[in-house]
């Protein structure tokens, strides 16, 4: 991992996170991350819980497993000899990967798990939880169950009889193999029957337990001590009662690792990221998420969410319930999980508008409308930790403000960062550095996603009437105006010739057929576009042929103009383009002037970075203009009243995300033309308000 | 200098005070919103209060002469200048931080400001604020640096909270936390639920707005958990590294004191020098900072309900034990106990409480017994029960000589009644 300085394997010195954050800087920059891992699935989610789903075939599902040796690193440069298992079937055919991986299965299904082990020792699993008793065939007797030796099989077989979250992990030489990592997540979702479909939830136990199935999050718990590892991997002696824990993971990194996407090429044998998002619940998006979470290490640990509640609605795949079978939930920011436990945790995150009885806690807080009623401090009298944060500089969700001069930010669009982390805080460390170890992040994003608004504008057709790009940030009364560009005719011109000087071209299309105006002639451009003698039809949409004075107006009959947004990670999806405007029919009064029929044709257009770079949209007509697609159907009637219309790019966003020297752009293109007969009147296009939408990666 | 430790028995201090010598209340260390106390629910009102961060000195028994250099929050006069500040309180650190007591609803502004570090002028750090728990509703004052911003020497910053949650809560600096809180920067908030001050199942005071007195108290405690480990404190005023990971701490404090200091009054200017926990402060020439003001004495009249508001800022699990008083635990992590119509609520006799955890207790004081053990203090008789850790390896003051000490402290019911209590963590000389 060349990307990764290598440093002394125990730093001493204060505890700091300017080195470790160099890691987590990859995330936001695309400057490392190309491609993923192979010990997921194809397509696994980059966020969030990703399960092995094995073979199923006439209601047995089965997993093969192979248990290996390899290392994992942590954050401060080490490098720990582990024990685990790995999926044989997975694109990687079993590279070692810590932990093992999560088996998902459905409740009622037979599990077979077939085992093979190349393990310098007998080893084997054990199902914790499992009501059913676990079958096992094949393999030598052992103490707890039946056991592989070393380049040997043994298969166990079970039936998933109650849905829950658990554990998976070795029966053999205990002390020394769950030690070494010898442990994974076995989830069982509960049966059709125990959860009726309701679109867009899925249950944890039963319908009680509803979640948002896309907010679905595994955190397991262990600990590694260094020394212990170091002699299994020399063949030294090892002795458990030494145990000295000095690294604390969760899904086998430790932070801020445990914040880098799954299948992270970064940490290729650490599949399993740990970072909790999620986006506040509103009165469309009522599901929770659902924290799984595992303690697979010897000790307990107290972990706390900073942000919001949790609801402990599970532990050890039962729910709480009380004796008459209600639910027992409780609500938590700080639970220990013991040894070996398992607890499931609602997580939900609502805006304390309204308190129970629905009056305004007016807490809808907004820089604008309801800002925070302490003076907002001025950055630069404050610490930004090493110079690097995920703070967006605005303390409003959505919202992105100044940073101090050479303050490094993580921050994609707005969204708010917690962590979540054991609050034995010396397990919040790798070995002597703080902020590491058992934590990672809550990331609450952005309703709906992540929100840009317009940095720049550029008119490609037309010119400035009035206004600038800071009038397309807010739905109000203040315009970005753009007139269709005019030149003048230096002679004067006879009806029926068909090659006319201009003064200038500047600002008319380069290429393709376009109507100019003279008077009250529509003549078409066919030829000499870009050049100040053109080729031209006269009399066009209805109009006459007629004489022309020197020095007569020429007029373009259309307007284009394009919006630039900055700072749009590669890697977005569904990008949503939003635009509200009207024409107007002057191109001098500071006020709207009806257009009563007629209306101009508007059509919106988003530029697609991979027809010719930034070349291919650097006129009005360039090839590299795409238009958005339907709904609404484009070209659109916009008379004088704005019309506010939102177009979605579904999937991924990457074609219209520029790169290199143009890397974060995204340009808007709204072009504005009048060329149907008779004979338009001047116009003028008043742009109110454009913004982007995207899911962030 | 400290002569408190020669001799003097643990119940031998409160003894020699008169009976009528100090009426007063003891109240120090403690906040109380300004504008609020037990008259009926008002609107939601405005409470500011400024803080400082600095470093100072702590006595634990067992190293007397050679105090633990500890980092804190004191509660200043917000009318004084950053320069004032430094020259008033830098280097004069207490431990723990001041009980903050909040209504529910209220807007709370709590502005910080870092003096720096007498012993350490080499140490730049910044300190924040964190509401442990707090549904809070911005990054910016959860506190953490990672992900927000932290207050530098010289500077403030004024947090903002406004608080929906009723129940109790722990505040602490987040800045490099597993050493600052360590140091010594954690303290108790709680949230008055806004039941509080009408009248249901007969009390006027609650810990939640649980609609049908049951969680309605007469009298409650604010203690704090936690442990020092020499390595941080030796470490940190010697300009040594200590590997957190080796945490194995040697002492066991409530709200910043070991037992016996455990029993010593709030600290308060008005009492005597016998009643004071005062520590010599090296860098200001031995002068004597009393740097732990927070009582953990629980003084109460028979027949009262008793509400703990307890929180654990530790690195460690402890298990809380109050033979002879069975304990209903109504409330955690300012959350009733109650799902819906379901009573989650539980009774026990010992209380767990993991780091990062907090708890609410009832227990009802039992009639006073002059059968049963007990003493004489400047109030009268008393029966006692004790409120300790169970692991007894917790009951000890490393160094010094043998004998209880550590997380314990006294529950004292009196044969002659108290008055009514007028502040969280009431004691009475």
């Amino acid at each position: 991992m060349s990307e990764k300085a290598l440093r002394l394997r125990r730093r001493i010195s204060r505890p700091g996170l300017a080195a470790v954050f160099t890691v987590a800087l990859a995330a936001g920059s695309a400057v490392f991350l190309t491609g993923t891992g192979e010990a997921l699935p194809p397509g696994a989610p980059k966020i969030g819980m990703v399960c092995t789903q094995g073979t199923l075939a006439a209601g047995t599902r089965t997993f093969n497993l192979v248990a290996n040796t390899g290392y994992v690193q942590t954050p401060d440069g080490n490098s720990m000899f582990m024990w685990s298992y790995a999926d044989a079937d997975a694109p990687d055919n079993g590279q070692f990967q810590s932990p093992g991986p999560v088996l998902c299965a459905t409740q009622g299904e037979t599990v077979v798990v077939n085992l093979t082990n190349t393990l310098p020792e007998p080893s084997s699993i054990v199902f914790p939880g499992q009501d059913s008793a676990v079958t096992p065939s094949g393999g030598t007797d052992g103490l707890l169950t039946r056991e592989a030796a070393t380049n040997g099989t043994v298969s166990y077989t079970f039936t998933a009889a109650s849905p829950g979250t658990y554990r998976y992990e070795s029966g053999s030489d205990t002390a020394k193999q769950l030690e070494m990592g010898l442990y994974g997540a076995l989830v069982v979702r509960p049966d059709a029957a125990s959860c009726p479909v309701v679109a867009g939830t899925g249950c944890a136990y039963g319908a009680s337990t509803r979640y948002d199935p896309s907010r679905e999050f595994l955190l397991l718990f262990a600990e590694i001590d260094p020394n212990l590892h170091h002699a299994v991997e020399t063949g030294g002696g090892y002795d458990i009662n030494a145990l000295h824990n000095r690294y604390f993971t969760i899904n086998g990194r430790s932070f801020p690792d445990t914040v880098q996407d799954n299948d992270s090429l970064l940490l290729p044998t650490q599949p399993y990221g740990a970072l909790v998002r999620i986006q506040p619940n509103n009165a469309t998006s009522t599901a929770p998420a659902l924290l799984r979470m595992i303690n697979a290490g010897a000790a307990n640990h107290p972990f706390h969410p900073h942000g919001n509640h949790t609801r402990e609605i599970a532990q050890d795949g039962r729910l709480v319930l009380a004796p008459g079978g209600d639910a027992a939930s409780t609500e938590h920011f700080g639970e220990t999980i013991g040894s070996g436990q398992t607890i499931d945790y609602l997580l939900r995150w609502d805006n304390q508008a309204t308190d129970s009885s629905g009056a305004s806690f007016n807490d809808d807080w907004n820089p604008t409308t309801n800002p925070f009623p302490v003076t907002q401090p001025n950055y630069r009298n404050l610490t930004f930790k090493d110079g690097n944060t995920y703070y967006s500089g605005s303390p409003y969700m959505g919202y992105k403000g100044t940073l101090p001069t050479g303050t490094v930010s993580q921050n994609i669009c707005g969204e708010w960062y917690f962590p979540l982390h054991s609050h034995a805080l010396n397990e919040f460390t790798n070995f002597d550095e703080g902020f590491g170890g058992m934590g990672t992040l809550l990331r609450v994003d952005p309703s709906g996603g992540c929100t840009g608004f317009a940095a720049s504008t550029t008119i490609v057709g037309g010119a400035l009437k009035s206004g600038s790009v800071t009038a397309l940030a807010l739905d109000d009364a203040t315009y970005y105006q753009v007139n269709p560009k005019t030149t003048t005719r230096p002679t004067s011109t006879t009806a029926t010739q068909t090659t006319i000087t201009v003064a200038s071209a500047t600002g008319f299309p380069t290429t393709g057929t376009y109507y100019v105006r003279i008077d009250n002639e529509v003549l078409g451009v066919t030829g000499g576009q870009g050049t100040t003698t053109w080729t031209v039809t006269r009399g066009q949409l209805g109009t006459a042929a007629a004489t022309h004075a020197a020095g007569a107006t020429i007029t373009a009959l259309a307007t284009d103009w394009y919006a630039g947004f900055t700072g749009v990670p590669a890697g977005s999806q569904n990008l949503k383009v939003t635009y509200k405007g009207e024409n107007c029919a002057t191109t001098t009064a500071p006020t709207c002037t009806a257009i009563t029929s007629n209306p101009p044709q508007q059509t919106v257009k988003v530029c697609d970075w991979t027809v010719a770079g930034a070349a291919g949209c650097s006129t009005a007509t360039s090839a590299g203009w795409v238009t958005l697609p339907a709904p609404p159907a484009q070209p659109q009637s916009v008379g004088s009243t704005d019309v506010s219309s939102t177009w979605t790019l579904p999937g991924p966003a990457n074609n219209y995300i520029g790169t290199g020297a143009n890397g974060g752009q995204v340009r808007v293109l709204v072009h504005t033309d009048r060329w149907t007969a008779p004979s338009p009147a001047a116009f003028s296009t008043w742009g109110n308000f454009m913004k982007i939408v995207y899911d962030a990666p | 200098m400290d002569s408190r430790h020669d001799g003097t028995s643990r119940r031998g201090f409160l003894k020699s005070v008169g009976a009528g010598a100090l009426g007063t209340v003891a109240a120090g260390g403690l906040v109380n919103a300004l504008g609020r106390g037990l008259s009926s629910p008002a609107a939601a009102a405005t409470t500011e209060l400024s803080l400082v961060a600095t470093d100072g000195y702590a006595s634990v028994p067992g190293r007397e002469g050679n105090p633990l250099y500890i980092f804190g929050f004191v509660q200043v006069d917000p009318a004084l200048s950053v320069s004032d500040l430094i020259a008033q309180h830098k280097g004069h650190a207490k431990t723990s931080a001041p009980t903050l007591d909040f209504q529910q609803n209220d807007d709370i502004k709590i502005t910080l400001t870092n003096l720096g570090l007498v012993q350490r002028p080499d140490l730049t750090d910044s300190h924040t604020i964190h509401w442990h728990g707090f549904d809070i509703p911005s990054p910016l004052n959860d506190g953490v640096p990672e992900v927000s911003v932290a207050v530098p020497i010289g500077k403030q910053l004024t947090y903002f909270y406004r608080p929906h949650r009723e129940g109790t809560y722990m505040w602490h600096c987040h800045f490099e936390d597993v050493e600052h809180v360590q140091m010594g920067m954690t303290g108790i908030v709680f949230v008055r639920p806004i039941q509080d001050g009408t009248t249901v199942g007969g009390f006027t005071k609650f810990a939640y707005n649980d609609g049908d007195g049951s969680t309605g108290y007469h009298r409650h405690f604010a203690i704090l958990l936690n442990e020092f480990w020499v390595n941080f404190h030796d470490g940190d005023r010697d300009i040594q590294e200590s590997i957190a990971t080796d945490y194995d701490p040697q002492w066991f404090i409530l709200n910043g004191r070991c037992y016996p200091n455990t029993l010593l009054p709030n600290d308060s200017a008005s009492l005597p020098a016998e009643l004071r926990l005062g520590t010599p402060n090296p860098n200001y020439d031995d002068a004597v900072d009393y740097s732990q003001p927070n009582s953990a004495l629980i003084q109460v009249n028979p027949g009262d309900r008793v509400l703990l508001r307890l929180a654990n800022l530790g690195y460690q699990q402890h298990a809380m034990q109050l033979p002879g008083i069975p304990m209903h635990v109504v409330g955690q992590d300012a959350s009733l106990l109650r799902n819906g119509t379901v009573d989650t609520s539980y009774w026990t006799n010992t209380l767990y409480i993991g780091p990062g955890e907090a708890r609410d207790v009832l227990f009802d004081a039992p009639a006073y017994n002059a059968a049963s053990p007990g003493g004489t203090d400047s109030r009268g008789d008393y029966n006692v029960y004790y409120f300790k850790n169970r692991d007894w390896r917790r009951l000890t003051n490393f160094g010094a000589p043998p004998g209880p000490g550590g997380m314990m402290t006294e529950v004292r019911v009196y044969a002659t009644a108290l008055p009514p209590q007028t502040v969280v963590s009431q004691t009475y000389v």
